[in-house]
Formats: structure tokens, C-alpha cells, sequence
């Protein structure tokens, strides 16, 4: 294992660790960034390969950030298994595993994380195939040592900086074959370029925006495949999976499997059949309108440059109808829109009236601006595709338009819509993140952090609703099946509202453990309680300049929350008293506050605001360097109305934070038994050379052959020597205690606000 | 007229009017004034409107300068204003520029004749017609008259004609009325010659001819209208020209026959083979290639090598090349990267599969999108107002320059403003989201109505192209669909033109029309019929880009010698030999590296990336070589940015520059590979000659080589045997062939 240790520079006094553990991969030029803000998580950046063949097994190597002393590699799919490699000797080979795919697996994306004494890391996609699994052969970055694939088969590979990968495959002149290149999509920062070229390297086909080439043969041969990021970028975060399989003649193309972006939360609707009851008939134009009723499910497809559909059915004046459409939520690059239509067709000619024009679904709350001040989360809840609704003014004839705004000038069958008209059917869809707020500039490393704690640790989870069919009342929020010593307290989205908060709390001395929790939230719709599962988002990379990259967040598979139970939180805000702190209307509330302190801060105070509906606009001084404080809630100046609430405080503080302590004296330890061992050996070596003067021709042999192992042995000590040097040089150095700011939560505290008696 | 009569019916003007013409009643001479029934009633509009502009006292760096005129005295453009200018004569400046009781004392008089000073000069002396017209109008009381009727059209006569050499030409303009009369206006017209070099006209409309032969226009403008007269000027010698090979010898020795130009010979394979890959794929045949061409007796040999160099990845890297700086695919800041690199990449793969010219065209003005998911909308990141987007596709794919029209009528064409706004109307429900990126926007259709504000008149403007109806544009439709609709309509009449006129410049060094982007009726091409032959043909193959380069590349006319012949060295517009020129900074570079065997290491680009492969700007700025050359900046949308001329820089940098010196000595390069090699000196030289210039050194050139590389004997005698030629020496020799004219030019 090596440690590097950066420390960035920055305007601001406080001082910024960064550790980057980097196992096994250091071949592939991992150049991870320095992580500036936020106590240190555990991230799972990068395996290699990326993906395996249901049925086999597979080393793997794997890199990440504060991973080391990794105790199990695990996957979404549990069927999945795997083990730590261990050296001739016995010796763990740090970050490389062995892992078992059983032929039972389906094919498809599941996610790998590591358990380390900081709690369950973020997550890694990896990929089940059902085809031959490669990995990428050195050196293939000319085309004079493209490396040879077989039809039907996936190369796993890393991308070389300024560099084109090179790969040669033979077909017959008419055969179809497919290149796909996933990467986006399986979580990689590569910007794929696929080129199919012939075998002198002239293009014949490329393929730049993350799409598939259906490549003809037009000759009996060897072709070439060159595969490179768009701008030209490499290193170990830029990894790919290229996909070379002939095709049938009329086969359908299926792509690789890819992650879901944060909008495909909201689809599809609750209940909805897999298949729509009808679809679009072409022509369908303006002049021949498809005869539909009401209401309707219906699959169609932009396939045409400028295409728009329309539909025409009757309605009876005062009908309310829901439309919804989805294409973006199904992966597709559009951007439908939905014009509704009467038609009179009493007069002479017939006189077309706009009822309604639908387009995007907002977002429910700010999403960043992208500036380099933090101004809200860079996660885009919203969607282009359609919901909304018309009201009928006159009865008859209705015309409904779609058509894609993107599509005004391509041609692709398989830019899909499924359009439903209904009546409403009031429901609602969640997701959540990590609360993330102004740290520094630039930083984003809190949306991609795991719901791993410490202990005494609150974290907020941030949650969006969307709304549909005018579904307005409050949403409670839940999370159960939690690690033991773990508990959840959902701040309830409001009326009418689309944020939530949820808060996730591991105790003081909570064990290490994990779980795959059930994160949900439930309303009463009409008489009927719901429940919806709440989708978790994370960012696939921390972002420790938000300037210089763009994060891409996508869903994950699983809500997983665990504890590190080796570490506490440097600081635990609670009430005073576990009870509920009553108020009448209009009152002061003074909430007695204890500052359970584990360590030093930078700064006396922390600026503290209020997450809890009612209560968002109480801000105050938190002092740092106290074990107690007072903060008083103004009720009148809050004008918060009677009820009971949830309510938390949270601030950015400025940690003197000392990482992994005993991990310098483990380190330590291990020098010192490679120490010893190649000392060890070192003698037996030189005892055999002596031996060896005085030995028959016999002996001599027999001596010179466990010289030679001796030796080779020797060289292997020496090595971990070398890295337990480094080690201990990197955790001591990370070890010294360093200024980090990060969000402190405090524990949930109940509310009453009674109404005042009227006289 | 509808405007003069409500001006005429002003009561605040009439007032004015009364007043002076009482003034005057009282003043002596106003009655002679006033009693000269008999002569035609003064017309502002029409008789001193047009003395103005003649003066030249509406010219944009005079009182029509941009801002309020000259010392606070504005009048419109040539003109095209006639109401606001009497207001500004007659009502600003408290009256005092104009004084009917004396009119001689009037300051304008006063200024025109320079009896006050006046930093333009004497314009019209007190004994010229203008002067005795403008004296009587404002002795008259300034009425602004009647506008009998709107003038229809200018006539020139005549409208073409054959000049001898040194001969002139006396041209009559005619202006042509609403109601059908006429008017000759000869003396107020005026008059431009489109090439001082090949003709001068005087301000009176005489044209005199000069001993270049060709066509050449003149332009004619009265009142906001436009006329041209052709002339053409013979040679007169004997007209030889080479067997035709398609429709482009046709014309362009059909019009060396009319002039009487010969056509130099059809240029040997060496040539032909170095200037055709130079010109379609942006480099030098290797030596193998010239060595095989050569070798290659078959009479098809010339088409099959245009096909295999258009089939190549250089063709669409060099056209992206030319492409791109023209869409302005430039790096401002560096998060600019991903989206210059996709929209290079879109533009390079679109001509490596050859889409349809007006394909690509309609795919970038109607991008809608991501710039991932498609990179033509990164150029909606680039241009970002409608305006400027109009004026760039009218004068990137039209060929027409729009700009003047914003604020004024166009001087030079028949473009108004409300033609300006109703083109920039095809833009205006262009819709933008921001995206993750700082600066790049995601690109929609608006819903809505498209109509653009004239802000002169305040009239909403619909959607107009260019005259031509496009009809109604409901609200769903994206306004840009129907422009690209008419883009592409074989009908269009700039579209076609436009793009072959480009082209042809590209391979020619001139365009029929020139400058290449400013296609007019005053403009003519200096050889029509060949335009439009070419119009059809591009046309016809569906707009076919290398089926265009194929046509123009495989004519004899492409494929004559540079070398003059017969007196044609005067010929500059008409072909009748390859007019040479030099390479451009990014062929140059990659030249130098092949010639060499260096590499020019290009940031964020894989090691090799050529430098005509370089997807924007911003390497311009670590390399001082394609900055001198002049490798444009993409700020605009003309070809004129980048700089062909030569500088002293360009000779000294050749000569003397470090990074020229460190490709001629870099390890493992062309000097040392010639330096090591167990060849034949000669072989070695020879070989050096094929990757220079496609063919190898005459005797004489061999012989200074040898002369040069060979160690002298102490006897004196050079011995070829056993030569041992170091390195420098290669160096130095490949040194002075990069700084040949064969080397540095395409020929």
C-alpha cells in the first residue's frame, strides 16, 4: 500500500488533507485528486477489470481513497463472492481479490464496495457478461500493436493520456458487426471515441457520442478499432469496456448495460404495466391525425428529423386529463413536448385553440448554477420529458401534439416516448442525496460521499419529491433495517412542499456494521396510505474542484449504511434533555445544547442554521470551544404555527482531524516483521554460500538450487521492506493533525409549538 | 411616397415653411426666386438628396459617419434617409445652416465651397451645377417638394461591354421611376470600379481600360440603387488552350478564347501529384507515393490518385481544418475543450463520410441538443445572438455580408433592414438551458412565434429570406428548419454559388467572385457561365462535396503548369495557369516535420497529431511558427483572417529560427537517417528530393548537392566511393531545400 499525501493549497487558513490510498493499480497511472474538504470517506474508485463472465473467476485489482486495511469486497449481487489474493508467502496482497461469479448471475451492472474501518465505501460498477472476458494487452497504443479481439468478446481496458488503443479483429465481407464501447455508463470519466478503421488504420466508421457503431463489412479481412477519449485524456479513472460481437442479419442491437441518471427516479409511475396498450401508427401527421381515446398509453418514437405526432380524441368540457411522457427517463437524448389542441370545427373552417403547452418536468428545487460558490445541488431532480396537465374549456374534438425540440434534425428509430394520458392519479416519487453545503469554493466532495459514520455522527440526507397529478399533501420519511447502534429521524416534506430531511445518526460506540436499508417515504393520498421507495444518488466521482470537472450523478443500486466503528466523530451536537421542548406560539424557546467534544477545532464558532420545516430561518453562533450552549428559538419572529415538529442544526467546522493514528503504529509493526524477515533470510542465504565451499558435487546442487531460491526470496523481503517503509512515512505523515472542514449535523430535536389560548 | 406626403402634411413643418416663405417675401430676391415659374419644382428627395451623396457628404466617414456626423451635422448613409436629413439640414442646428433670405451666406454653402473652413474641403465650388442647385432649393425657401415618384431602378448603359487595352468607355446612368419615366443622372450617379488595376472610372462615368486582361465590373449607384456595367478586356493574342477534360476546361478556355489568353501547358506528374495532395489532403506525398505515381503508366493514373486522396482521414482533417476556424471553434477558456474537440470531430467525421453539404449545414444551424450528444450545437456556444448568427450564415453559407443592413440600407446591394431583421427572425426562438459546463448552454426549439424587431422602425419583423417568401412559420415549427429548407431549394441563388465559389478559391488561389463572401449583383464573376455551370453541377450531385473537389481537380484548367506562357503572365482572374502560392502555416509545419522527420508535440494530442489536424486555436499560441505563418484565430467567418502575405518574420524564421533548427537536427531524424545510411550518396539525395518536391534532382541539382555534401581530396577530387557525410551536412542541405520557392509554395 502506498499513501500520498497532499495538502492543497488554499486562500483560506485551514489546511486540507488529503490521502489517497492507491492499491495494486499504481500501473495504470492513478492520479487521483487531492480530496480538500470534508473528514475523510471511503471511496472504492476503480476495479480492473470492470466486469466478468457469469460462470467464472476473476482477480481483480482494486483503488480508491481511504480503503486500506479493506476487510471484505463486496457486490450488490451477494451471490457474488470474493476473497483477498494472498502472496506465495500468505501474505495479503493488498487491493487485489478473488472473485466468483456463479453461472446463475444475470448478466448486468452490480455494484463492488469495500468494508474498511471508516464504514462501507462508495460504491464501483461492475459488469456481468455472458460472453469471453479480455484484458487489455500492453502496449497497444500504435496500430502496429493493436491487439487482437475476438468477435464476441469484451475488452476490459484503461485509457493512456494523449493516446489511441489500438485492437484488430477479422470478419467476412458482409457480416454485421457490433462495437460498443461502455464507459459513461459503467461509471468511467472516459469520453469515448470508437473508430473502425481498415487495416492500413483509415477510418471507415466513427462513433463519438457514446453510441455503438453497426459496422458492414465490406470485405473479407482484418480490421482495425481505435478507441481514445474524446479530449485525450487517460489515467486510471478512464477506464472502458469494449464490446466487439457479430450480429444476425436483422438482429436488434443491445447495448451494454448502463447506470441510471438521477431524473429516471420519477418513472415510471406506480402500478404501470411494462408495456403501453397501444402505439403510434405512422403517418400521424397534422393533416392525418391518429383517432385515440381517452385515457391512453402509448408507445411512439421521434424517428424523423422534426417528427410530430399527433393524436386527436374527443373530451367532455370540464375533464381534468394528466399527461405524462417519458423518453429522457428512458435513457434517450430528447426533449418532448406537448402542445393540446381544441378544434372547432363548427364554422367554415376549423379554428384550432392552444388549451395547453407541456414541457420539462422542473426541477422541484435549485439546482446549481454551477458557479464556483455552492448554490445548490448539481443534482437535476427535473427531467424534459412531460408532465402535466389540461383542462377540457369545450367538449368535442382535441388534437395532442409531441414532438422531440432536440430531434429537429435526426434521424433515429430508437428515440422512444411512452405518452399516458389519464385522469389523475395523485402519487409521488423520491430521491435523496447527501446534503452538501458552501464549504470552500469549488468543492464537491460531499455528494459523492457513502452514508458510512462514525460514531456520533449525523449526516443529513437531502430529499426531493416530485409531485404528480396534484398530489400536495405531507410526505413522512423513513429509513429501517439500519446497522445496530444506527437510527433515522425523517424531517417531514411539508404540504405542498418538494425538500425534505433526513436524518442518519450512529451512536456513540456503534459497532462496525452494515446494512442495505429500506429508505422510503409514505402519505396519505385520498384515504390510501402510500409507501414509495426513495432512490439514493451520489455523484460517480468526488469533485474536489467543481470548476475544472463536471460531476456526473447517476442512481445507485442500493440504500447501504454502515459504520466504521474505529473512528468517532470529532463532535456530537445534542439536546440537552431527550424529550419534546414545548413552546406556545409566538414564544422563546430556549434549547439547551451539549458539544460533545473528541478533539480540537479551528475557530470558536460555527455558524449554525436549522434544517425542519417552521424552523429554517433560525441561524446562529455555535461555540466550539465550549461543552454546552443555549440557542434560543424566536417562535414569533420564525412565525412557525402550532404542531409538533423535527428540527436539527448544522454547520460547516474546521476539524483538527489526525487520520488512522494506530495506523502508524501498525505499519510500524509490519516494518518491523519484513524487517526481520529479510533478515532472516538474509542469514539463511549467507549460510548456504558458506556451505556451499565445503559441500560435495552432490550437495553442492541441492545448496546451489536453495541459494537461488534464497535469493529470489531475498529480493522479494526487500520489497516489502521498501513498501513498509512507505507506508509508515505516509501514515505517519497522516496521521499529524491537519485542519478539515466539515458539515457537523446535530441529533433531531422534537418540538412542540402549542397555539396560544385565545382569550 | 407614402412617407413624403406625411411629412409634407406636417403642420409643424408647414409652419416653418410659411414662415420662411414670408421671410422671403420680404426680403429681396426671394420675388425673382419665387417668379421663376417656368423652371420644375425642386424636389428634396429626388434633385438634392442625390448632390449630397454625389459630394460625397453622406459618405460614411463624413457627415453619415456612425454616432451624430461631424461636428454635430448627421445626415443618413448615402442618403437612404432623404426625410431625416431635411430635418437635419433644414430644423436642426436653430436654422443655421440654411438661410433662405441669403442662401449664399448659408453655412452649408459656405462650407461646400470652402469659404469657411471646413475639414472636407471644397466639394462643390460656387460655379458647379451642385452648388447652383443646392443655392436656388434653399433660395426657394428649402421645400421639401414633391417625390414624384419612387425610383424604380437604375439602368447603366451600356451594361457590358469589350475595352481595348487603354481604350475608355463613356457609361450613361439612368434612372428608371414608379410611373415609368425616366431620367438620366449621369452626374449625380456614382461610379466604382470593382479592380483599379484592371480599370478606372472617373466621376462622370468614363471608364478607361488598363493592359490586364479579364472582366471587370463597375459599379453604378443612385438614390439606394445599384447597377453594374461589365467590361471585358482582351489580351488578343492566340488563344491556345489544352484538350478539354470535363465541363470546367469548357468554360474556362471558352473565356481565354474570348479574351484571346493562352493557357500554359498541363503540368508533368511531379507537379500535379505535390499540388493536388497539398490541396486536397493538407500534405506532401511521401516519396514512395511520388516514386509509385510516377512509375504508374496508366492514362487514369491522375483521377484514381483525386480518389484514393479524397477516400483519406488528411482530406476531412484538412477541410475540418478550414471549416472549423471558419465557424469560429474557438478556445476562450479552457473548460472550452471538450466542446471545440467534439465540434472539430463532427465537422471532420461529416467530411470523412462526405454528408451533403447542405446536410451538414442544416444539422448546424438547427442543432438542438448537447454538445456531447450532438457537437454542432457548440457553435450556438460561439455565436450567441441572433444577429450574429444571421450575419454569419448570410456570409459564411450565402456569401452575402448582411452587417451594413442593420443600421441602414445596404450601400452596395438591395439588402434594407427589415431584410436584415427578417433573416435574423429564422433565429429568434433559438432556446438556451444552462448545463453542467460554465458557458455552454443546451440548445432548443422555443415554442413561439419567430419575429425579430426592426429597431429603426420598431415593426416586428417574420422570418424573410433574403426577398424571398418563406410563408407562414407556425409557432411548433423551429424557424431554422424552414431556412435550411430554403438553403437547400435548388432555386436558392447564393446557396450553391456561394460554396462552389469557395471552393474553387481553395484550389485556384481566387475565386470567380471575389472577395469569396461578398457575392452581389455589382460583383459579377469574372467568368459566369463557369459559375454557374459549377452551381449546377454541385446541384446536381446532390450536394456533393468531393464530387465537387473531384470535378474542379480533374479539369486540365486545375492541372496547368504555373510557368507563364505566351504573355499570360498578366493574367490574374482567368486561369490560364496555376496561379502559385504559399503554404498555409499548418501544411507548411507538417512539410517541415515530414521533410525533417520531427514531431511538433501538441498539447492534450496524442504525439504525431499533424498540425492541420489541431481541433481549434488555442496551439496557436505555444507554437510562434503557425502564428507567423498566420494560422487564424477563428474570431470571423471570412478567410480572410488567415494571412497568406509574406514578412520579413516568415523569411528569418525560416532561416534562423531555434524550434526550424532543432527539427533539422532532431535525434533520429531525416539528417541523421541520411547521415547513417549505407546508400549511394546520390540515392540519398535523390530520396531527399522525392520527399521535398515528388520527383527526383536534375543533373544540375544532384551535381551541387554532391558538390556541397562531398569531401574535397586532398588532390582536389571528389570522391563519391567513400563518402562520409555527417549529419550537419544533411542538415544543412535539408535546411536550403525548405527554404526553396519549389518547397515553400504549391506550384
Amino acid at each position: 500500500m502506498s499513501v500520498k499525501n497532499r495538502i492543497a493549497s488554499d486562500c483560506r487558513p485551514c489546511m486540507n488533507l488529503a490521502l489517497v490510498f492507491v492499491f495494486g493499480v499504481l500501473t495504470h497511472g492513478h492520479a487521483t485528486r487531492a480530496q480538500s474538504v470534508c473528514l475523510p470517506s471511503p471511496r472504492l474508485l476503480t476495479t480492473f477489470p470492470m466486469g466478468a463472465q457469469a460462470g467464472s473467476e476473476i482477480e481483480i485489482a482494486l483503488s480508491g481513497e481511504y480503503i486500506e486495511g479493506a476487510s471484505e469486497l463486496r457486490f450488490s449481487n451477494s451471490q457474488i463472492r470474493a476473497e483477498k489474493v494472498l502472496s506465495a508467502e500468505g501474505n495479503e496482497i493488498l487491493g487485489r481479490y478473488r472473485v466468483s461469479i456463479p453461472k446463475e448471475v444475470k448478466p448486468g451492472l452490480v455494484e463492488a464496495s469495500v468494508m474498511t474501518r471508516l464504514g462501507l465505501s462508495s460504491s464501483r460498477i461492475f459488469t456481468v457478461s455472458s460472453v469471453q472476458e479480455m484484458l487489455q494487452s500492453k502496449g497497444n497504443q500504435t496500430l502496429t500493436t493493436a491487439m487482437p479481439i475476438e468477435l464476441n468478446s469484451v475488452c476490459n481496458a484503461t485509457m493512456t493520456a494523449r493516446s489511441v488503443d489500438f485492437y484488430q479483429f477479422k470478419a467476412e465481407g458482409g457480416q454485421r458487426i457490433l462495437v460498443d464501447c461502455a464507459a459513461k455508463g459503467i461509471d468511467s470519466k472516459l469520453n469515448p471515441v470508437v473508430i473502425v478503421a481498415d487495416a492500413d488504420g483509415q477510418d471507415l466508421a466513427v462513433e463519438r457520442r457514446g453510441g455503438a457503431i453497426d459496422f458492414e463489412v465490406p470485405e473479407d479481412g482484418a480490421y482495425v478499432i481505435k478507441v481514445h477519449d474524446l479530449t485525450f485524456k487517460g489515467g486510471a479513472h478512464y477506464f472502458y469496456r469494449l464490446n466487439v460481437a457479430a450480429l444476425g442479419k436483422d438482429q436488434q442491437i443491445t447495448r451494454h448495460a448502463m447506470t441510471k441518471k438521477v431524473h429516471a427516479f420519477s418513472w415510471p409511475p406506480a402500478g404501470l404495466s411494462g408495456s403501453a396498450t397501444t402505439t403510434e401508427i405512422e403517418p400521424n401527421g397534422g393533416s392525418t391525425p391518429q383517432n385515440i381515446t381517452l385515457p391512453c398509453d402509448l408507445m411512439g418514437r421521434f424517428a424523423q428529423a422534426a417528427d410530430t405526432d399527433v393524436f386527436e380524441f374527443n373530451a367532455e368540457k370540464g375533464e381534468t386529463w394528466w399527461v405524462e411522457v417519458a423518453s429522457e427517463r428512458l435513457g434517450r437524448p430528447t426533449d418532448p413536448i406537448v402542445i393540446v389542441e381544441h378544434v372547432d370545427l363548427s364554422g367554415a373552417e376549423a379554428v384550432v385553440t392552444d388549451l395547453a403547452e407541456l414541457n420539462d418536468i422542473p426541477s422541484p428545487i435549485k439546482v446549481s448554477s454551477n458557479g464556483y460558490a455552492y448554490d445548490g445541488p448539481p443534482y437535476n431532480a427535473g427531467s424534459s420529458d412531460v408532465l402535466g396537465k389540461f383542462e377540457v374549456k369545450e367538449s368535442g374534438i382535441h388534437r395532442l401534439r409531441i414532438a422531440d425540440l432536440f430531434g429537429g434534425t435526426r434521424n433515429d428509430p430508437a428515440n422512444v416516448y411512452r405518452l399516458i394520458v389519464r385522469k389523475a392519479k395523485p402519487d409521488f416519487a423520491l430521491v435523496a442525496w447527501g446534503l452538501h453545503m458552501q464549504l470552500r469554493n469549488g468543492d464537491r466532495n460531499a455528494l459523492s460521499k457513502p452514508i458510512a459514520l462514525r460514531g456520533g455522527a449525523t449526516m443529513a440526507i437531502e430529499v426531493v419529491a416530485i409531485r404528480r397529478d396534484g398530489f400536495d399533501g405531507e410526505i413522512q420519511l423513513s429509513m429501517d433495517n439500519l446497522p445496530d447502534g444506527v437510527e433515522s429521524n425523517g424531517l417531514t416534506i411539508p404540504s405542498g412542499k418538494s425538500r425534505g430531511i433526513l436524518l442518519v445518526t450512529a451512536k456513540e460506540g456503534a459497532p462496525r456494521g452494515v446494512s442495505i436499508a429500506s429508505f422510503t417515504g409514505s402519505a396519505l393520498v385520498g384515504e390510501e396510505k402510500v409507501s414509495r421507495r426513495c432512490h439514493l444518488a451520489s455523484m460517480a466521482w468526488p469533485v474536489p474542484n467543481h470548476w475544472s470537472e463536471v460531476p456526473s450523478p447517476r442512481l445507485l443500486a442500493d440504500v447501504l449504511v454502515s459504520v466504521g466503528g474505529d473512528e468517532p466523530a470529532p463532535i456530537s451536537i445534542t439536546a440537552r434533555e431527550d424529550k419534546v421542548f414545548e413552546a406556545m406560539e409566538g414564544d422563546k424557546l430556549t434549547i439547551p445544547l451539549i458539544h460533545m467534544r473528541r478533539g480540537e477545532f479551528s475557530g470558536a464558532i460555527m455558524a449554525a442554521k436549522t434544517l425542519g420545516a417552521g424552523f429554517e430561518r433560525h441561524q446562529f453562533d455555535l461555540p466550539l470551544d465550549q461543552d454546552a450552549s443555549d440557542t434560543v428559538l424566536d417562535l414569533a419572529a420564525l412565525k412557525t404555527p402550532p404542531g409538533d415538529y423535527l428540527i436539527a442544526f448544522y454547520g460547516g467546522a474546521v476539524a483538527k482531524y489526525q487520520h488512522n493514528p494506530g495506523g502508524v503504529a501498525r505499519a510500524t509493526e509490519a516494518l518491523k516483521d519484513a524487517e526481520a524477515q529479510l533478515a532472516l533470510t538474509k542469514a539463511k542465504a549467507a549460510k548456504t554460500k558458506a556451505a556451499l565451499t565445503d559441500a560435495s558435487a552432490e550437495e553442492k546442487s541441492e545448496l546451489q538450487q536453495t541459494l537461488a531460491e534464497l535469493t529470489e526470496k531475498e529480493k522479494r523481503d526487500a520489497v516489502r521492506v521498501k513498501a513498509g517503509t512507505a507506508r509508515v512515512k505516509t501514515a505517519t505523515s497522516a496521521a499529524k493533525a491537519k485542519d478539515i472542514v466539515d458539515i457537523v449535523v446535530s441529533e433531531p430535536i422534537r418540538i412542540r409549538v402549542n397555539p396560544r389560548e385565545t382569550k | 411616397m407614402v412617407r413624403t406626403d406625411r411629412r409634407r402634411n406636417s403642420p409643424a413643418l408647414s409652419g416653418i415653411l410659411v414662415l420662411w416663405i414670408s421671410i422671403l417675401m420680404m426680403c429681396t430676391g426671394s420675388v425673382a426666386h419665387s417668379a421663376d415659374a417656368e423652371v420644375e419644382k425642386i424636389s428634396f428627395v429626388n434633385d438634392i438628396v442625390p448632390v449630397l451623396t454625389k459630394a460625397g457628404c453622406n459618405a460614411g466617414v463624413c457627415h453619415a459617419k456612425a454616432g451624430g456626423g461631424q461636428n454635430g451635422f448627421e445626415l443618413s448613409l448615402l442618403g437612404f434617409e432623404p426625410l431625416e436629413d431635411y430635418d437635419h439640414m433644414v430644423l436642426e442646428g436653430r436654422g443655421r445652416r440654411l438661410f433662405p433670405a441669403a442662401p449664399d451666406q448659408s453655412l452649408l454653402l459656405r462650407k461646400i465651397s470652402g469659404r469657411t473652413p471646413h475639414r472636407g474641403g471644397i466639394v462643390l465650388p460656387p460655379e458647379s451645377d451642385g452648388y447652383r442647385l443646392l443655392r436656388r432649393w434653399i433660395g426657394e425657401g428649402t421645400p421639401l417638394g414633391e417625390t414624384v415618384a419612387e425610383l424604380k431602378s437604375l439602368e447603366v448603359l451600356p451594361a457590358h461591354d469589350r475595352i481595348e487595352p487603354g481604350a475608355s468607355r463613356q457609361l450613361k446612368a439612368i434612372a428608371h421611376y414608379e410611373d415609368g419615366t425616366s431620367r438620366i443622372v449621369t452626374d449625380l450617379a456614382l461610379f466604382e470600379s470593382n479592380d483599379v488595376g484592371m480599370a478606372t472610372v472617373t466621376e462622370n462615368g468614363l471608364v478607361t481600360a488598363s493592359d490586364l486582361p479579364g472582366r471587370v465590373g463597375v459599379m453604378v449607384r443612385y438614390q439606394g440603387r445599384v447597377s453594374v456595367f461589365n467590361a471585358s478586356i482582351p489580351l488578343g493574342a492566340e488563344a491556345e488552350t489544352p484538350k478539354s477534360n470535363n465541363f470546367i476546361d469548357d468554360h474556362v478556355f471558352a473565356n481565354l478564347g474570348q479574351i484571346g489568353i493562352p493557357a500554359s501547358d498541363v503540368c508533368d506528374d511531379s507537379t500535379f501529384l505535390r499540388r493536388v495532395t497539398l490541396d486536397i489532403a493538407g500534405r506532401l506525398p511521401t516519396a514512395d507515393e511520388s516514386r509509385e505515381f510516377l512509375a504508374d503508366t496508366s492514362s487514369q493514373k491522375r483521377s484514381v490518385w483525386i480518389d484514393r486522396l479524397l477516400k483519406s482521414p488528411s482530406y476531412a482533417d484538412y477541410f475540418a481544418n478550414k471549416w472549423t476556424a471558419l465557424l469560429k471553434n474557438r478556445r476562450d477558456d479552457a473548460s472550452d475543450i471538450t466542446s471545440n474537440f467534439a465540434f472539430h470531430a463532427w465537422v471532420r467525421d461529416s467530411l470523412l463520410t462526405n454528408v451533403p453539404y447542405d446536410q451538414m449545414v442544416r444539422e448546424l444551424l438547427a442543432a438542438t441538443g448537447t454538445v456531447i450528444a450532438n457537437p454542432a450545437v457548440a457553435w450556438y456556444k460561439r455565436v450567441k445572438e441572433p444577429k450574429q448568427q444571421m450575419e454569419d450564415v448570410a456570409q459564411l453559407f450565402l456569401g452575402v455580408r448582411m452587417q451594413c443592413a442593420q443600421c441602414h440600407h445596404h450601400p452596395f446591394e438591395r439588402w434594407s433592414q427589415d431584410d436584415y431583421y427578417g433573416l435574423s427572425a429564422f433565429f429568434t426562438r433559438v432556446g438556451r438551458k444552462p448545463t453542467g459546463v460554465q458557458g455552454e448552454d443546451l440548445i432548443f426549439h422555443k415554442r413561439g412565434l419567430a419575429e425579430a424587431k426592426n429597431t429603426k422602425t420598431g415593426a416586428m419583423i417574420s422570418p424573410a429570406a433574403l426577398g424571398d417568401v418563406v410563408g407562414v412559420i407556425a409557432p411548433d415549427e423551429d424557424p431554422r428548419l424552414r431556412l435550411a429548407n430554403w438553403l437547400s431549394d435548388p432555386a436558392n441563388p447564393f446557396f450553391s454559388k456561394a460554396l462552389v465559389n469557395r471552393y474553387w478559391k481553395h484550389f485556384f488561389k481566387r475565386g470567380l467572385i471575389e472577395p469569396e463572401d461578398d457575392i452581389r449583383d455589382t460583383n459579377p464573376a469574372t467568368n459566369p457561365e463557369l459559375l454557374s455551370a459549377l452551381e449546377d453541377h454541385f446541384l446536381s450531385s446532390g450536394f456533393d462535396l468531393k464530387e465537387l473537389i473531384r470535378a474542379i481537380t480533374n479539369s486540365r484548367a486545375y492541372q496547368l503548369r504555373a510557368v507563364p506562357t505566351g504573355g499570360n503572365m498578366v493574367d490574374r482572374q482567368n486561369y490560364s495557369r496555376f496561379y502559385p502560392r504559399r503554404l498555409q502555416a499548418e501544411v507548411l509545419l507538417d512539410a517541415i516535420d515530414e521533410l525533417t522527420g520531427a514531431t511538433t508535440n501538441f498539447a492534450n494530442l496524442p504525439l504525431g497529431t499533424r498540425a492541420i489536424a489541431l481541433p481549434d486555436n488555442s496551439y496557436n499560441k505555444s507554437s510562434p511558427f503557425l502564428r507567423v505563418f498566420g494560422r487564424p484565430e477563428s474570431l470571423s467567418v471570412c478567410e480572410c483572417e488567415r494571412v497568406q502575405s509574406a514578412s520579413l518574420a516568415q523569411s528569418l524564421h525560416l532561416m534562423n529560427a531555434s524550434d526550424l533548427r532543432s527539427k533539422l537536427a532532431v535525434s533520429g531524424g531525416m539528417a541523421q537517417k541520411l547521415a547513417s545510411s549505407k546508400s549511394p550518396l546520390a540515392e540519398r539525395i535523390t530520396g531527399l528530393y522525392f520527399s521535398a518536391f515528388s520527383r527526383p534532382p536534375t543533373e544540375a541539382e544532384l551535381k551541387v548537392s554532391l558538390d556541397f555534401l562531398l569531401p574535397t581530396s586532398v588532390e582536389g577530387e571528389k570522391t563519391e566511393a567513400t563518402p562520409k557525410v555527417g549529419k550537419a551536412e544533411f542538415e544543412d542541405l535539408i535546411w536550403a531545400l525548405i527554404n526553396t520557392k519549389e518547397f515553400l509554395f504549391n506550384h
